[in-house]
């Protein structure tokens, strides 16, 4: 006789786990649980059957692999989670007894890394295995970086250390550096929540979110402990993706520190990067603080142009050496047809501009108003070397001198202040190093707000500075990280290349409309009330409407009678000949194109239909689902143009 | 020997800090010389009368005289009746034999003073050089002190009683008389009574009958004694404890004078101890492999562990790229923001007035978005976005606590899922458009049929009147009653052009009728009341014989009489059980009839040659619905609710059981190439059956809202069919099927006629097609028929 098979012995019921079957495995606490679930990247499974999964009734239970379950019963850092817990044992037995000298020595030897910030065990096997590879690492770098940020900027509480903070704050300042030496930062975007980031290390596209500098309100549901578990990890293995990362460029790891600078607010100028062995670099390999470029800024600028002056020179006959020595380079060559006739083969673009040069050469000065550590390392990370600022936003500028003749660009971001306001304000503005008249341009001096630089960014070359002059109402901040889809609304391109064609025509008729409310003043209420209609037809064309469009239809053939025997009428009265004829001719041409469409429409909902009949359930399902997210979509992006048909117009008529 | 003692104590104890008690002592001490040379003086002053007065006191100040020559002769200081008074002492009270108390009135130092003066004397010897004599040693037990002092008392422990008749008071070591001292007259003792030196005490010492003086000391130890205290000061009555044996014990068994054993030393104590060479070589290891740190202040400390803390190496040194759990889902990265997400967005981006109410009436987890696109002028005007920490954190949660799942999103044009259908046009001809209505009967029309020729149209209806159309025109041609409380409930014309015969059940009868028409010749006519004739002579000569006695018969032939006769109606036939459907043989000899109440006898065929009705089927599973026989082979299906069964009529077989999965079929049609089947159910379902490929549906179309009522084939060599249903529609679909065996029918649906009513949950009824001409004729509940072309 067979084995009689009992429910819940095998199958599904064995291969899942619920979250406190799993813990009294485990043998532990539910939060010691749910940090080994956080760093060892477990997380619950849904089980294809519940019913056949669970004993109980509950609809809402969690579900792990055992296997899963199994791979962290091996953990070694679930023998450390016992040890604390025999520990903490024993100091509450200490304390019950009274005896509070052993209860303090065993306290000082316990871990406490949410009063410390540093906990007695490491995490470096479980990145290891959560990634196997760098490349691994690199691909999960985005919610890390993201919450590392976020934690730099919060202010420290009891929940979160403030060691934890300067930790955060430091790892993340590196991997900047990082960025500006290797020139892996892609994309920038200012966001309403943040500002959003895109590097491009080894391959891997890295998106990451930091706040702006303001103190983060904090809501009273986030549980800072959870966060915790997760900065920790992510602290352990941003650490070694940084010294991975520096060591690939020849940089020593961790970068020399400068606490006092940092104390003054230098942020990246409190680090000093070198190469990893000077001698055979020669010079050190890459410059984070400004020291060196200390001296006086004068002299630099003399020397700068004496520099400009030599290279003008021989520039030709340098050229020329340089072609004839064919110096080997790294770069792609680009390989053109020589005789006609081969196919062309697709070849990685040659970019237009070297993300290291953007702004190479300038020299940027800073105004007060403007965020300096995201301007900074921007800047940085796109070739510029010399930033200077006002002294209240901290240690580490080029220069403070708004004044230096050094300076190229000027970033300011404040209002143009009236001529007599300048002279009054003057005396209260006290903030700032020198006094300057808030409307004193220097010569020769490009000024431009904030947003210049992420545009400059984002399109790979510098846009002309006049639209992001001070003051001006600035173009409007895309976002470089969309990708334009078929037919999906592009904010860049002109109107009528999007339309469909039923929008135009739209568009046009109520144009017409428009025009013939101005002259025929009781027109209006009629037009207005068939266009609406019209226009919902347009935008709903099911079939169960077909009967009213039907109708509709026929009332459409009636009203231009009507409309023009009134207009008739009314030219009697008025004793004119009869208006507008040719604008009738028109709009009897659009209103046919539209019937015309119309009926095309129509035609193709009901094929569309009758070919959807012959799917199976399943494809008929799914094709539904698809064609109703298509036409959310599509319903959005008109809204969208009718907007800006809307915008666009009231421009028109102002201008 | 006493004061000896106490004088070497005092050098090494106190060495210096009693200089100035020293120098007290001195002045003191010469005082007292002084005064003793006084005495002196007062002596030698007795001693020239000293023969003549024989009194005790010139004696003693005598023997005060020797006693000084002595002094400067044997060094012997002149402390004796010090140290007399101390004797005195020490008889008058009860000393305390501590040996460090200090014997009061004694100056060591003078006495010193004198012994280095005094060490000895130089002489002339017999030869006249010099002869260092040195002074006489007093032996004693434990002094070997050579200026010890001679005994003040040499006369022994005798009361001095004894000496009062004599001038001297014993002997001393020469045999000299030691003479009394002088005892003071009235006078001399007024004199002692006023210059009164310190420490007089107006005593006499009873052992030298010297004054008794006492020092400071002495008179503190006196007041001590009377008051009951402890004598000396410096006595502590109440030591500590000293634990004996616990903590000099290894003092003690180290010395052997002390130890409690007189065991020889073990041999273990000598050599080191392996034990603490293991104890240490531990440590020593644990120093040198790092366990065990020099002690660091805490601060320092944590401030070390710190720097370890951040240990930096290549953690991917030598990595080795694994493949990915298929299992194991990586979490999905967040989207990246759009253009509405900017601080300064296109204007479009920004929400009306009314969409930002909507989106603030929403609760915050049925928002689509959980940020509204707004417009900052500047960037200097952007705040810090409130939800950050909150949003983090969910995402925090999602990553830990939501359960993943792989999505395949087909990101694919949808488009594309359709099937390439050929367009409509292509497909013509088939009816689009309602052509005629046919009005006329009164509740529904159950039934309609096309004759032959393609010219007339029957109807049956629920009056029980059968009336026929001409097709085109929608004219009645003729009509008749049947029955008037039962309904027609089927009509079909006999399938060949050679007569004009037209069948119709109404309740349990069967007529056969040749209905007049415009296009009707008399010799059609005829030959179809020939045909319908035929079987009267068959039946009464030759067909009797096989009905069994007692048995009823399978159905009677009869004529329907005379009132119907002349109406064109000329035979009845009664079955046991209503009949519902008909149906003609192809050659038309034979029709089988439907009724699917009758049980074991529902379904029953007909030869009307010989007026003869035969059961088939013994008994069937389940309700027999309908019926048909094979367009072209000698097979005849039968459905019940469930399947389709297939007899071959030769054999007498059943050759096939088709399953289409319906739940109740309500009709079905065969091809008229006979290798597939419609079948349209009543659970809304039309479904194609490819004969040679399965038992199973090929297709199965659920195109209905209601029930599908009948379905029909066209038989005039067009691809079409048409199916009738409950909603009030009737759908065309083009079913081609190809020549070639292995190549799939193709079935696109084509058009959708709407126009019959519906009328108590009944639509359309029955439809039936033009023989050669894309047009069909549905019958509906709303008591009309339409030609649609």
């Amino acid at each position: 006789m067979a084995k009689i098979k009992r429910r819940g012995q095998a199958g599904q019921a064995k291969n899942y786990l619920t979250r406190t079957q799993a813990v009294k495995k485990l043998q532990l606490s539910l939060p010691d649980f749910r940090k080994l679930c956080i760093w060892k990247g477990i997380y619950p499974r849904e089980p294809r059957n519940k019913k056949k999964v669970s004993k109980s009734a509950t609809a809402s239970t969690t579900f792990y692999y055992t296997k899963d379950v199994q791979y962290l019963l091996h953990e070694p850092l679930l023998q450390k989670f016992r040890e604390q817990k025999v520990l903490e044992k024993k100091i509450s037995r200490a304390l019950g007894r009274g005896d509070v000298t052993d209860a303090s020595r065993l306290e000082r030897s316990a871990a406490r890394p949410d009063k410390t910030g540093k906990p007695r065990y490491t995490l470096h096997h479980v990145i290891r295995e959560r990634y196997p590879t760098f490349a691994d690492a690199l691909r999960d770098l985005d919610d890390c970086l993201s919450m590392l940020f976020l934690f730099a900027n919060l202010p420290s509480t009891s929940a979160v250390p403030a060691k934890m903070i300067a930790r955060c704050e430091r790892l993340c300042l590196e991997f900047e550096h990082y960025l500006i030496v290797s020139h892996g930062l892609r994309k920038s975007f200012l966001s309403i929540k943040g500002i959003y980031y895109q590097a491009n290390i080894q391959g891997e596209d890295i998106l990451w979110l930091v706040p702006y500098k303001f103190n983060q309100r904090i809501v009273g549901d986030v549980d800072f402990r959870i966060m915790g578990t997760f900065v920790e990890f992510y602290m352990t293995l941003l650490g070694f993706v940084n010294y991975r990362l520096y060591t690939s460029i020849g940089l020593k790891y961790p970068p020399k520190f400068d606490q006092l600078k940092d104390d003054q607010g230098a942020e990246l100028g409190a680090f000093a990067l070198e190469g990893v062995n000077i001698a055979t670099n020669g010079a050190k390999a890459a410059v984070g603080g400004d020291a060196e470029y200390g001296p006086d800024p004068m002299l630099q600028a003399a020397v700068d142009k004496l520099v400009r002056q030599l290279k003008e020179e021989p520039g030709v006959e340098s050229e020329v050496i340089v072609d004839a020595e064919e110096v080997p380079s790294d770069a792609l060559d680009k390989f053109e047809p020589v005789a006609p006739g081969g196919d062309v083969l697709p070849q990685p673009s040659h970019s237009s501009s070297d993300p290291a040069e953007l702004f190479a050469g300038m020299t940027f000065f800073l105004s007060r108003e403007t965020p300096r550590q995201p301007l900074e390392f921007i800047l940085r990370a796109f070739g510029c070397k010399r930033i200077g600022w006002d002294s209240v936003l901290g240690e580490g500028s080029f220069t403070t001198d708004e004044s230096d003749p050094a300076i190229t660009h000027q970033i300011v971001d404040r209002p143009v202040v009236q001529a007599a306001m300048s002279s009054e304000g003057d005396g209260e503005d006290n903030q700032t190093s020198q006094k300057v008249d808030p409307n004193q341009r220097y010569p020769g001096r490009v000024y431009v707000q904030p947003q210049w630089v992420w545009d400059c960014v984002n399109n790979d070359e510098l846009k002309s500075p006049e639209l992001y002059a001070p003051g001006a109402p600035l173009p409007p901040h895309l976002s470089p990280f969309v990708k334009t889809a078929q037919g999906q609304y592009d904010p860049t391109l002109p109107l009528e290349v999007q339309e469909t064609e039923a929008e135009t025509l739209d568009a046009d008729l109520a144009e017409v409309d428009e025009a013939e409310g101005d002259e025929v003043d009781n027109d209006m209420d009629v037009e207005s009330g068939n266009d609406d209609s019209e226009e919902e037809a347009a935008a709903e064309l099911s079939e169960e409407e077909e009967d009213e469009e039907d109708e509709e239809d026929e009332e459409d053939e009636e009203e231009p009678a009507t409309l023009q025997r009134q207009r008739e009428l009314e030219a009697e009265i008025a004793g004119k000949a009869v208006a507008s004829k040719t604008v009738d001719a028109k709009t009897k041409a659009k209103l046919e194109a539209r019937k015309a469409l119309e009926k095309k429409t129509r035609e193709e909902a009901e094929d569309l239909e009758r070919a959807k009949g012959m799917l199976s359930k399943k494809k008929r399902k799914l094709f539904e689902q698809m064609q109703y997210t298509n036409n959310k979509k599509s319903a959005e992006d008109m809204k969208l143009r009718s907007k800006r048909r809307k915008m666009e117009k009231e421009l028109a008529k102002k201008a | 020997m006493g004061p000896k003692s106490v004088d070497k104590k005092r050098k090494t104890q106190v060495p210096e800090s009693e200089s100035d008690d020293e120098l007290a002592g001195r002045l003191f001490d010469s005082v007292l010389s002084q005064s003793e040379d006084d005495s002196d003086f007062v002596a030698s002053d007795d001693d020239e009368d000293d023969d003549q007065d024989d009194s005790a006191s010139k004696g003693s100040q005598d023997d005060e005289d020797d006693e000084e020559d002595d002094d400067d002769a044997l060094l012997s200081d002149d402390i004796p009746s010090d140290l007399d008074g101390e004797e005195a002492l020490g008889k008058l009270l009860i000393t305390d034999d501590e040996p460090e108390i200090e014997v009061p009135g004694v100056d060591p130092k003078r006495k010193d003073v004198g012994d280095e003066e005094k060490n000895y004397r130089i002489e002339k010897d017999a030869n006249g050089g010099e002869r260092y004599v040195y002074d006489e040693i007093e032996p004693g037990y434990d002094t070997d002190d050579t200026d010890a002092q001679g005994p003040a008392n040499t006369i022994g422990d005798i009361s001095l009683d004894f000496y009062d008749s004599y001038p001297h008071i014993g002997y001393d070591i020469n045999g000299k008389r030691i003479m009394r001292p002088a005892s003071g007259d009235a006078l001399q003792n007024l004199l002692d009574s006023i210059e009164v030196p310190k420490g007089w005490t107006g005593l006499t010492d009873i052992n030298t009958g010297n004054p008794l003086n006492l020092t400071d000391e002495e008179l503190e130890l006196v007041r001590r004694v009377q008051m009951g205290l402890i004598p000396n000061e410096l006595h502590d009555p109440y030591p500590n404890t000293v634990e004996y044996f616990t903590s000099i014990e290894e003092k003690m068994r180290k010395t052997p004078l002390q130890a409690l054993s007189s065991a020889p030393e073990p041999k273990r104590r000598f050599l080191p101890s392996k034990n603490e060479a293991t104890q240490v070589m531990k440590l020593v290891r644990a120093i040198r492999e790092g366990r065990i740190l020099p002690y660091k202040p805490p601060e320092e400390g944590e401030r070390e562990a710190e720097e370890e803390d951040e240990v930096h190496f290549d953690l991917w040194q030598n990595e080795e790229p694994q493949d990915a759990n298929p299992m194991q889902i990586p979490a999905p990265k967040l989207p990246p923001p759009g253009y509405d997400m900017s601080y300064n967005p296109p204007e479009e981006y920004l929400p009306t007035k009314e969409e930002r109410e909507e989106w603030e009436k929403l609760d915050p987890e049925e928002r689509e978005k959980d940020y509204l696109p707004q417009k900052y002028g500047a960037l200097r005007k952007v705040p810090a976005w409130s939800e950050m920490v909150k949003e983090r954190f969910e995402r925090c949660m999602d990553l830990y606590l939501a359960p993943r799942i792989r999505k395949n999103r087909l990101n694919i044009d949808p488009n594309s899922l359709l099937p390439k259908l050929p367009s409509p046009s292509e497909l013509k001809p088939f009816p689009t458009v309602c052509q005629t209505i046919f009005r006329g009967h009164e509740g529904r029309v159950r039934s309609v049929s096309v004759d032959p020729s393609g010219t007339a149209l029957a109807t049956g209806g629920d009056d029980g009147a059968v009336r026929v159309w001409e097709l085109l025109t929608g004219r009645q041609v003729w009509s008749v009653k049947l029955s008037s409380d039962e309904a027609v409930n089927t009509v079909r014309w006999r399938p060949s052009k050679d007569s004009f015969i037209l069948a119709a059940a109404a309740g349990e009868d069967i007529f056969l009728m040749v209905p007049s028409h415009a296009t009707v010749t008399p010799s059609l006519d005829q030959a179809s009341r020939d045909i319908l004739a035929a079987g009267f002579g068959y039946a009464t000569h030759g067909q009797q014989q096989p009905v069994a006695v007692g048995k009823e018969p399978a159905a009677k032939w009869a004529r329907p009489g005379t009132k119907l006769e002349d109406e064109g109606v000329l035979i009845r036939v009664t079955v046991r059980s209503t009949v519902k459907v008909i149906h003609w043989h192809k050659r038309g000899d034979h029709f089988a009839t439907v009724s699917p109440s009758g049980q074991r006898s529902s379904v029953a065929i007909h030869t009307l040659s010989k007026h003869m009705t035969q059961i088939p089927f013994r008994k069937l599973s389940g309700l027999a619905q309908t019926a048909a026989f094979h367009p072209l082979r000698p097979l005849f299906f039968v459905a019940t609710q469930r399947t389709i069964r297939c007899y071959d009529l030769q054999k007498l077989e059943l050759v096939k059981a088709v399953q289409p999965g319906a739940k109740w079929i309500s009709s079905f049609d065969i091809h008229p190439s006979g290798d597939n089947l419609i079948v349209g159910s009543y659970d809304k379902r039309l479904l194609w059956h490819d004969l040679d490929l399965s038992n199973r549906p090929y297709k199965t179309m659920r195109f209905h809202s209601e029930a599908i009522r009948m379905v029909r084939f066209h038989r005039g060599g067009l691809p079409l069919f048409a199916d009738a249903s409950d909603d009030g529609t009737l759908q065309i679909f083009h079913g081609k099927v190809p020549n070639d065996q292995l190549e799939n029918p193709t079935i696109v649906p084509v058009k959708m006629l709407k126009g019959h009513k519906v009328v108590n949950k009944l639509g359309v009824l029955d439809i039936d097609w033009h023989p050669r001409e894309p047009w069909c004729v549905s019958a509906g509940a709303d008591g009309t028929a339409r030609l649609w072309m």
